[in-house]
């Protein structure tokens, strides 16, 4: 059987059970080997000292070998009980923790729990009866009574001979009363004793005589000591204590001493009295029951004690038989109990280690592996599990290289997008890119506010967007770029927007992929309406600058030549003079008035660069307004200033003219009579601030704004026209812009952007 | 004889069930030793007499302890002596051979063909030596407690261990 051991790298936190450990003696064919040789042997011993039971007492039996089986017993029986239990209770928590394969061991250990309880308990019922009714069967009625008889036939005949010796001692006590026992001729009494031993079948006789100490039995003194010829040699001491006992009062002195396989003596002892029945002396007579009879005599009485024994014994022992099968079964159930655990373990433990390797595998922990220890069918499959594991390690590993070479192309290309994101939301060039499908993929911020499109309009159909009124040409432009064969070519748009015309330059390109399929079209333009102003401006400023040069030029002879006709006609008629006069007057007045016109268009031509310094505008509007005051009794002037308006960098004298410029342009709208709002606003977000001069006059028809700029035009049909040409360039200068719109409800509005 | 004397307070209470055999005991203080004198107080029953007469080795042996109570643990013993009485029946010549033992020392001997005698030769005992007086306490209360049991055991099956040792016990008062 294979075992395994996980190798796996330690782990910081534990998600899943850990592998089992190896254990020493459950781990090791060789010592549970040496376990079972060891219980076996421990048996056979038990048999053997059972077998040889005979050797030991019964007593013993009971004593000892009783209560080691019972001990054994009731050890086993308590170890059987906790094995149950404990498998039992490791199966129950085992199915609760849903761990792997709980229920196969459990199986598998009721399997052979139950394949062996049954013949066990069969063969121990069907082996106690046995054994009852065998050991019942020892003692039956004929037995009995043979033993019984053998041994009441052997007692009755050393009892017989024992009253014989006996009655001879107290015949032969009876005939020496009168015998002086002090003073005795012991060969005379020698002589008178022989006969004895021939005619009465008794072999010895001792004759004690009492000492001078009469209460003292060991004063007693042997007189005379008669025995046959084949009588062994006994222990004489045995005789003289028994005629000390006589002589000490006890009735009946008898005694057997037993000479091995010599045979047995059998001792009688009779008192000596005197006349007067003074004990005066003992006689000893003993009888001799030769060795062959006594030795089966003895057999005889040993057996029927034996049987008695077993007999009186019968409970204890069958208590022993029985404990030992007990003990027998008991080790059957344990071993096999034991064995179906050991073996369900030893089956499921390798599962239960790929098992758990292979959570671990699927818990991201690839380096897992598992030591085989062994070459059968699972020591193949833990390879084969090693070689996929250290597969999917390696794929993991190619992998995650193929994962971070992405994410860092992938980031690049993030970083690139963003970048072009950037510069398109930075650029003042309007993009807009639609797809394949029509729909408009990219719009970026500066479309977005040319067009006046919001940006969630990406994912719309262009065809839809761009079929508004003022974008109509530009959807055009988008319908005939699809078509790869026209080269883009740029083209200039005008818009209107807010009254105002707004010039685009367009380009529309279709976007050629690298298998040169047309993926698209994106459209780009650039508002070039301050370009073409700049160039008007220019172009005006070149005119006024020859007209100026071409016109101011003659003036000066005109104006000379006219004061020479004044003074030439001052002598001359009085009508003649005044038509002159007049003419003169005219030719002067009107040379200034040109003087003046080319003063302004020199002064157009050839305005001063502005001198910036942080100004505070708020201050300079109030101051420029307060010019205003007590001149227009109808006219309300209005200041709002945004609070926290910070210094602008400005030209406070140009910016006082365009002040003065608007104001004076807002009174000539509103006929001398009504309100006009100066506000000073900042937009923090795109840092600029906003200058709006509001009136409530009739306001301007949208066709005529743009042309308010424009150097010689005037709606007031008098003046030069150059104001708000002027006002236009200052705030150009300034670098920012100015627009014209409708006031709401009514009334024409001004404003003007200045960066800060 | 000292002059001290003795006087023992026998205190009538044996404390063993009244339906079991039970060993009757008397302690005596005499000359300087306490002595006890016990007697098991019934007759050998059929198996016991069974037992003897297959020749078994049969034992009577009583642990006389000489003890003292105490309320919070356990009653100390004092002293305490273990006496055996045997007897084996030999079947061929129909005489008992008696013997006894006292802590393992063998004592007295005899062979008899009468079963009473081996009656009382196994069940009653005078004056058994216990202990000195000097180990006593004047006033304490002690008592004597006296365990029989007999060998061999008829047990049984699986539970060998003896059940039903027979006890006696008397108190006394030992004043000076």
């Amino acid at each position: 059987m294979a075992s395994f051991t996980s190798i796996a790298p330690p782990r910081s936190h534990e998600s899943l059970p850990p592998a089992p450990a190896r254990r020493k003696f459950r781990d090791s064919p060789r010592l549970i080997l040496i376990g079972i040789g060891a219980l076996t042997a421990l048996l056979v011993a038990m048999l053997a000292v059972s077998a040889r039971t005979t050797r030991f007492t019964p007593d013993l039996l009971t004593e000892f070998v009783l209560y080691a089986l019972s001990a054994t017993d009731l050890t086993m029986l308590a170890a059987l009980l906790f094995l149950l239990a404990r498998n039992i209770i490791k199966l129950v928590v085992e199915r609760r923790r849903a761990l792997p394969f709980a229920r196969f061991r459990g199986r598998l250990v009721a399997l052979l729990l139950g394949m062996t309880l049954v013949p066990a308990i069969l063969v121990l019922i069907v082996g106690s009866e046995l054994i009852r009714t065998n050991i019942d069967r020892w003692f039956n009625a004929p037995l009995d009574e043979v033993l019984s008889s053998a041994n009441q036939i052997a007692g009755d005949y050393y009892h017989e001979r024992q009253l014989l010796v006996g009655d001879h001692a107290g015949r032969i006590a009876s005939t020496l009363s009168s015998v002086e026992l002090a003073g005795a001729d012991t060969g005379a009494l020698r002589e008178r004793l022989a006969p004895e031993l021939l005619l009465h079948g008794v072999q010895r006789l001792a004759v004690y005589r009492v000492g001078p100490d009469t209460g003292s039995a060991s004063m007693l003194e042997p007189v005379v000591d008669v025995s046959a010829s084949e009588l062994p040699a006994g222990d004489r001491t045995a005789a003289e204590r028994l005629a000390a006992e006589a002589i000490g009062g006890l009735s009946d002195a008898r005694a057997i001493e037993t000479l091995g396989p010599s045979g047995d003596l059998l001792h009688a002892a009779a008192v000596i009295r005197s006349p007067d029945g003074r004990p005066i002396g003992a006689v000893v007579a003993t009888d001799y029951v030769a060795g062959e009879f006594a030795v089966r005599s003895r057999r005889m009485t040993q057996a029927f004690e034996g049987y008695n024994q077993l007999r009186v014994l019968q409970r204890p022992l069958t208590g022993t038989y029985l404990s030992f099968f007990l003990m027998v079964t008991l080790l059957i159930l344990i071993g096999a109990t034991w064995t179906g655990s050991y073996l369900a373990k030893r089956i499921t433990r390798p599962v239960v280690v790929l098992s758990a390797a292979a959570r671990e595998i699927g818990a991201g922990r690839l380096d897992q592996r598992i030591e085989p220890q062994s070459d059968d069918e699972f020591g193949a499959l833990v390879e084969a599990f090693n070689a996929m594991a250290g597969e999917l390690a390696a794929s993991r590993r190619k992998l995650e290289r193929s994962t971070l070479e992405i994410e860092r192309k992938h980031l690049e290309v993030e970083k690139r997008r963003r970048y072009v994101e950037t510069i398109l939301e930075r650029i003042a060039t309007g993009v807009v890119s639609v797809d394949t499908s029509g729909a408009i993929t990219t719009i970026n911020t500066a479309a977005s506010r040319l067009l006046s499109l919001p940006r969630s309009i990406v994912g719309h159909s262009a065809r839809a967007v761009f079929d508004r009124a003022d974008l109509r040409a530009l959807g055009a432009l988008i319908a005939g770029a699809d078509r790869p064969a026209l080269e883009p070519s740029l083209q200039e748009i005008a818009i209107p927007r807010e009254g105002q015309e707004l010039r685009l330059a367009v380009v529309a390109t279709a976007l050629i992929g690298d298998s040169g399929a047309t993926e698209g079209v994106v459209l780009v333009f650039d508002d070039v309406t301050p370009l073409i102003r700049a160039q008007k401006v220019a172009a005006w400023r070149e005119v006024a600058r020859r007209l100026a040069h071409e016109i101011k030029n003659p003036l000066t002879p005109i104006q000379l030549s006219a004061g020479r006709l004044r003074r030439h006609f001052q002598a001359a008629p009085a009508a003649d003079k005044t038509l002159v006069d007049e003419c003169t007057e005219t030719i002067v007045g009107e040379v200034e008035s040109l003087k003046g016109l080319v003063d302004e268009f020199s002064q157009f031509a050839r305005m001063p660069s502005p001198k910036t310094v942080p100004t505070d505008l708020g201050q300079l509007i109030s101051e420029t307004v307060a010019l205003y005051n007590g001149i227009f009794a109808d006219v309300r002037i209005e200041q709002r200033f945004a609070p926290g308006l910070p210094l602008v960098r400005l030209d406070a004298e140009q910016i006082r003219r365009v002040i003065i410029n608007l104001v004076d342009n807002a009174i000539e709208a509103i006929n001398r009579r009504g309100t006009i709002v100066l506000e000073a606003q900042l937009d923090a977000a795109n840092s600029i601030v906003r200058v709006i001069v509001a009136d409530d006059g009739p306001g301007i028809p949208p066709a005529e704004r743009e042309k308010l700029f424009l150097p010689y035009y005037s709606t007031k049909g008098r003046g030069s026209g150059l104001g708000l040409a002027i006002v236009r360039r200052i705030i150009a200068e300034h670098g920012g812009s100015i627009e014209v719109g409708d006031n709401l409800p009514h009334g024409t509005r001004f404003t003007i952007e200045l960066p800060c | 004889m000292k002059t001290r004397i003795a006087l023992l307070l026998l205190a009538a209470g044996v404390a063993v069930a009244a339906q079991a055999p039970q060993v009757l005991v008397t302690p005596i203080v005499r000359d300087g030793q306490v002595v006890v004198s016990f007697d098991l107080g019934v007759g050998l029953s059929p198996d016991l007499r069974d037992a003897i007469q297959s020749g078994l080795a049969t034992t009577f042996s009583y642990d006389v302890d000489l003890r003292r109570a105490t309320t919070t643990w356990f009653d100390r013993t004092i002293a305490s002596v273990t006496v055996t009485a045997s007897v084996r029946f030999d079947n061929l010549t129909r005489q008992y051979q008696l013997s006894r033992t006292v802590d393992g020392r063998a004592g007295a001997t005899r062979a008899t063909e009468d079963e009473d005698a081996v009656r009382r030769w196994l069940t009653e005992f005078e004056r058994v030596p216990l202990a000195a007086t000097s180990v006593l306490e004047a006033n304490g209360e002690y008592y004597v407690r006296v365990r029989a049991r007999t060998r061999p055991r008829n047990a049984w099956f699986l539970w060998p261990w003896d059940r039903g040792a027979i006890l006696g016990r008397a108190a006394f008062t030992f004043v000076q």
